[in-house]
């Protein structure tokens, strides 16, 4: 059976470098990106099954990148997890129109949760 | 292992590029009711957040602390040096955060923080260098020597990045070449 995929926008690396270790160890494929500039292209190339969003990801900020993705006729249906430690997390995940959210300092259990909860 | 009839009062463990893998398998492992603190410094970016001791303390049994300036030491703890900052050690009981020029292109640099610990704790020391890819941590592995201390060194075959392990396997003469599996084994028989 194939990996499932998961594409992280993160600025923090520390944060990136810990969610693949956790991931791939559950069997995850990770691919991670310190920005959203590329954003199109990268989703394009690694066709992921869910994509966890930042807030303050550079170039476009996590709003405007996932909106991107939502109004994109190829790209609209992958699940966008919106991460961000901002309190108005509720009315962002929803301006940015990302499926669900998850707040920042995460449990990874917990996240990992919402995740498997979009690929099952 | 430590040196026989030593007791050990500090451990403090340096690693950059590929190391934090090996520091969560680590503190999996990690017996609990460790007898002597933990210190973590870790090349991170400047403007990295705080969410690492959030993250780590979700694998270990250990109290997972953030250094601020003056805090006070405890044993059993797990303790991270922020990013952007130097650590020192005043004393056996108190660290204190330093914002002075970068050592080896690095703050918190590894080589300010093993010298400071080899000045306080001497022969109750051990020092371990784990993955990297700069030099940094290898003058204060000699400091940790010349002050009777113990070091380990990350076994380079098994560092993802092998420069820095490597250049201190070269440099320092050693107690133990570590494998990331046997890191808290080691640490728990200390």
């Amino acid at each position: 059976m194939s990996k499932k995929k998961i594409l992280i926008f993160d600025d923090d690396t520390t944060i990136l470098e810990v969610i693949t270790i956790i991931f791939e160890e559950n069997g995850y494929q990770v691919e991670i990106s310190e920005t959203s500039h590329d954003i199109l292209e990268r989703v394009s190339s690694f066709q992921p099954d869910v994509i966890l969003m930042d807030n303050w990801i550079p170039k476009i900020g996590g709003v405007e990148a996932t909106k991107l993705l939502k109004n994109h006729e190829k790209f609209k249906t992958i699940p966008v997890i919106y991460v961000t430690a901002n309190n108005d997390i509720v009315a962002l995940a929803k301006q940015a129109q990302a499926d669900d959210y998850v707040a920042k300092p995460f449990n990874l259990d917990d996240l990992e949760e919402k995740v498997a909860k979009y690929l099952n | 292992m430590n040196k026989q009839n030593t007791h050990t009062e500090m451990v403090v463990i340096g690693g950059s590029a590929g190391s934090l893998q090996v520091i969560l398998e680590m503190i999996k492992k990690l017996d609990t009711g460790i007898p002597f603190p933990i210190l973590l410094i870790m090349h991170r970016k400047a403007q990295s957040t705080s969410i690492l001791p959030v993250l780590l303390q979700q694998f270990s049994a250990m109290e997972v602390i953030e250094i601020e300036d003056k805090t006070e030491i405890k044993n059993n703890t797990l303790y991270i040096v922020p990013a952007d900052y130097h650590l020192l050690f005043e004393n056996k009981k108190i660290m204190s955060l330093d914002s002075s020029e970068k050592m080896n292109y690095s703050r918190p640099s590894i080589d300010v923080t093993f010298k400071s610990a080899a000045e306080v704790y001497g022969e109750h020391l051990v020092g371990v260098l784990l993955s990297g890819a700069n030099a940094d941590g290898v003058e204060g592995l000699h400091y940790i020597k010349k002050n009777n201390g113990t070091v380990w060194i990350q076994d380079p075959e098994t560092a993802e990045v092998d420069y820095m392990p490597k250049h201190a396997a070269d440099k320092i003469d050693y107690d133990l070449l570590i494998k990331p599996d046997n890191l808290a084994n080691f640490i728990n028989q200390l």
